[in-house]
This record gives C-alpha cells, structure tokens and sequence, in this order.
C-alpha cells in the first residue's frame, strides 16, 4: 500500500517549514536587537520595529492554514498533534518577535544615556543565552527531536539567574549615580524582555515534546491543583505558586 | 429495563448467568486466539479482544483486514457460511459461544445485527417490526402494538412512520428502511447490536441521524460497528480497534491481525502502534 493524501501531508510539511524559517529569523533577530541597544542604533531599531509586521504577517497566515487545515482536512493522530502544536507556535513567535521590538524600543527611550560596562557585559550574556535557548527550540521543532526539546527547560534556569544578577547590578548603578532613574528602569524591562524570550523558547521546546510523543505541560501543576481541591485546601485559588 | 439475563441450553438443561449482576469489569465479549479459515484459507488470526458492555466499539481496517469477519464471530453468522471453520474461543458473558450445545438461533436473538445494505422485509412497516417478537411467541395485539411503537420511537422513525405503518417497507428512504431495520433490532430486545458498514449507503444526514441513534441507544445495547470511514469511528465511539493485513511470505497470501485495541480518543490522537498511526494519517509504510 502507499501513500495517501499526499497534498494533505505536503501542505503539513509547508506549514511546518514556514514556522522554522520565522522561528529562525528570530533566532537572529535577538542579537542583533542587542547590538541596537548597546551602539544606541536608532535607524536598525527602526528597521526591526517595521520588519516586525511581516512577522505578524506570516504567523496570521499560518494560523488561517493551520484552521483550514483542521476544516477541511480533519487530521488525526500526528497529524492533529503537528497542527495543534503549530498553531501555538505561532501564537509564541508572534510574541517573542514583539518583545524583540520592545527591546529596540527600549533602545529608543534610553538614547543618549551611556551604562557602564559590567551592565553592558550581562546584558550581552542575557541576549546570547537567550539567542541559544532560542536556537535550541528551533533546532528542535525542526528536526523533531522531543529530548532535545525537554532539555530546554532546564536552560533557561541560566537566563533566570542572569536576569536577577542584572537587576541587582542596575540599582547599584543607579545607587552609585552612575544611571538615572529613567534608564534604570528601562534596562530592567529589557532584562525582563530577554528573560520572556527565554520563556517561549522553554514554551516551543514543550510544543515540539507535544508533536511528538502527545506530551501535555503543565501536568504537574494540574496535578497539585487536584490534589489540594481533594485535601480541600484551595482557599487560595489564585495564591499559589506557578509552575 | 431490558432483560439481559442469557440463558444457554446444555445437555443437563439450563444453565444461566445474569448479565446484570456480573461484575463491571466482565466483557460481553472476550475472544482469544480467534482465528476464522474460508476452507484452507485464514481470513483472520490470533485476534484477542475484549468487548465491554453499553460501549460502543469500532472495527477499523483496510479491506480484507478481517474486520467484518472478526464481527460475524460475535453472532455465529460465519456458521451459514459452509467452508467457513473458526478456532480459537470466543465467550460471551463467560460462555463459549462455540460451545456444542449452544443454539445459533438463540445466540442471534441476544445478538443483533444491522447490515450494509437496508434489508427490510418486503412487508408493511408493522409487520417488519412485530416478526421478531411474533416469531418469539408474542401474540397480543396490544404488546406487538407497544413494541412496534416503543421500537420505531427508539429507532427515532415512529414520527416519520405512525401514520403509515401499514404500508410498505419498500417504500421508506434508504435512511428510513436503515433505522427501521435498527428498530427490527430493537424490537427483540437483543444485548448487542452488531453493525456492518451500516452507513455505506446512505447520504451524509441519514448517516448523522444513524450516529445520533447510536449514542441515545448505546446506555441500553452493546454495539459493535465495522466502518470504513474513520472519522465516523472517530465520532461514534468509546473505543477502537484497528485490523490490517500481514502477507504471510510462504503462500503470498493476506491474513487479518488485530493491531491495536485502546480507547477511541487515544487511537485518533496518540496511537501505541505505528501501523495504526500510519493507518489513520493515510501514511502507509
């Protein structure tokens, strides 16, 4: 027996190609954001914050295919499994183009303003890790490797740490009077923005762990969700800690 | 509530099982090393199932996967076919149903079945419902009149047919002669019901009012469909199970083996089987 609905599968893997390449752009897209901040680039962040709206452009495309697909189509098995994770691709690298562009914005707000070089350092360090862990998900998502995806996660703890170092070292900056209040606040947010990239790469690594094998996050929290509504101990809904 | 107490003749007399006492977890069928031959040829083998009862299971499979034959087990159809041998067991309710002292005719009261192709008496619509129930002894007018009512309305056709139930089946839709033979089904009260493609022939809505009936009638009836179609497997039922072919190398001949047996979500989302998924995503290897 052979093949059948070829055309279908054609178009999954079409689907799938385009998320890589957009996936990739934004892979390169963070140093480059990075290289704007620290050389204080007014036209390349200009540039990114116009080049974002064909990201926009292509996620919405491949959302509109991705629903036809599930209309017309009615996928099955891993072919469902590949439509709905890409679906929530989209969603996350639409995101994480935006946070790209706040931190060319960022670059913006602080023209003009110099910091010194221990704050320049970590904030390369962020970016790299970032850009890595970014890379890692979509290496991933391309080739389809689920254990490669679930190691992601533990990156990112890296990036978490990096980010509370550089708060730490913007108020002795600005302690010292070396920053204003204005630019402290702004490179706390761009921490913030690098951080959240490092999110949705640990959000696409669980996507890709989903295609693959049917693994859904966030069972853990779930779980504990139940368990307390069992013990009868979830006065505080919306106090716990996340996962 | 139906009677689902089954009753089997051995040679001491009686033997009986109530089917409503026996535990949860027993199946209403359970086969193991199935195997059906068409004179020296297998059409089928090794096929262990276990089919829960008030589920709804699907055979799927691409032809000559032994799908349709695995189902004729359940209600010995397979013994009107005179080359057709079946070894291995199969149990129904912890009976042998191939046990020597078993009665085809009293298996097929218990066990319905529903073909491809409508096939209503040509008779009136009363008479097609009430042949069953006459045929075991009922004779009163007025019990044949609430079984034909009660059936039709059950079958979702009494509306359509109340006021014409002296005409001619022949003269029904597709859709409508389909449902009548459902509530021929019904109408003695079977245990399981027993469905083979029954939708191939009929347009999109009848086929919906079918799948509609299914779930109203799944809480009181075992059912068991044989479907090609895999999006309706998909919508009708709690679990599936998927039949392919193996060549066997020496004869070059096709023999039907069970894949995979699971719930009908798994099978559709993450299936254990790679034939399976392969199957289902219309990737064949």
């Amino acid at each position: 027996m052979e093949e059948t609905r070829k055309l279908f599968h054609k178009d999954l893997s079409e689907v799938h190609q385009e998320l890589v390449r957009v996936a990739a752009g934004i892979v390169e897209s963070i140093p480059r954001c990075t290289t704007i901040l620290l050389e204080q680039d007014l036209t390349g962040a200009e540039t990114m914050i116009l080049a974002d709206d064909d990201v926009d452009r292509r996620t919405h495309e491949l959302e509109q295919r991705c629903i036809q697909i599930l209309a017309l189509q009615a996928p099955v098995a891993s072919d469902l499994r590949q439509v709905v994770a890409a679906l929530k691709m989209c969603a996350e690298l639409e995101r994480s183009a935006d946070l790209v562009v706040n931190i060319c914005k960022a670059a913006r707000r602080i023209y003009g303003h110099d910091f010194d070089p221990r704050l320049r350092g970590l904030v390369v360090k962020m970016s790299e890790q970032a850009r890595q862990l970014f890379s890692e998900a979509t290496s991933s998502y391309a080739t389809g490797d689920a254990a490669r995806a679930a190691a992601i996660d533990d990156m990112d703890a890296f990036l978490d740490d990096l980010q509370r170092q550089f708060i730490q070292a913007v108020l002795e900056s600005h302690s010292a009077g070396r920053i204003d209040l204005q630019v402290a606040i702004q490179l706390a947010v761009v921490a913030r923005f690098y951080e959240r990239l490092g999110d949705h790469a640990v959000n696409i690594g669980e996507k890709v762990r989903f295609e693959i094998t049917g693994w859904l996050p966030e069972h853990s929290g779930a779980d504990r969700f139940r368990q307390r509504r069992t013990e009868g101990t979830t006065s505080h809904p919306a106090g716990g800690e996340s996962s | 509530m139906m009677d689902t107490r089954v009753t089997v003749k051995t040679q001491d007399g009686v033997e009986g099982m109530d089917a409503n006492n026996a535990t949860e977890a027993a199946p209403v069928f359970r086969t193991r090393d199935l195997a059906v031959y068409y004179g020296d040829f297998r059409a089928v083998r090794d096929v262990d199932i276990e089919i829960r009862g008030q589920d709804i299971t699907a055979f799927i499979g691409p032809s000559g996967c032994g799908k349709s034959t695995v189902l004729r087990c359940f209600d010995r159809m397979n013994d009107l076919i005179p080359s057709a041998r079946v070894e291995g067991t199969v149990e129904y309710h912890g009976i042998d149903l191939y046990g020597k002292d078993v009665d085809a005719v009293e298996v097929r009261r218990r066990v319905g079945m529903v073909f491809q192709k409508p096939n209503p008496f040509p008779k009136s619509i009363y008479d097609n419902l009430a042949f069953g129930p006459r045929l075991n002894g009922i004779k009163k007018k007025a019990e044949l009149d609430e079984i034909v009512e009660s059936s039709l309305k059950r079958a979702a056709l009494w509306d359509e047919v109340k006021d014409r139930l002296k005409a001619s089946a022949m003269g029904l839709s597709g859709g409508q002669q389909q449902r009548l033979c459902i509530a021929r089904c019904i109408a003695v009260k079977p245990d399981v019901i027993l469905m083979d493609e029954p939708c191939s022939a009929l347009d999109p809505i009848a086929t919906a009012r079918i799948e509609d009936l299914m779930q109203e009638i799944k809480q009181d009836f075992t059912i068991i469909i044989v479907t090609h179609n895999m999006q309706q497997a998909a919508r009708v039922s709690d679990r599936t199970a998927f039949f392919t072919t193996e060549v066997n190398p020496e004869s070059d001949r096709r023999t039907g083996v069970l894949v995979e047996f699971d719930d009908t979500q798994k099978i559709f989302s993450n299936p254990g089987d790679d034939r399976t998924e392969a199957y289902v995503t219309g990737r064949f290897g």
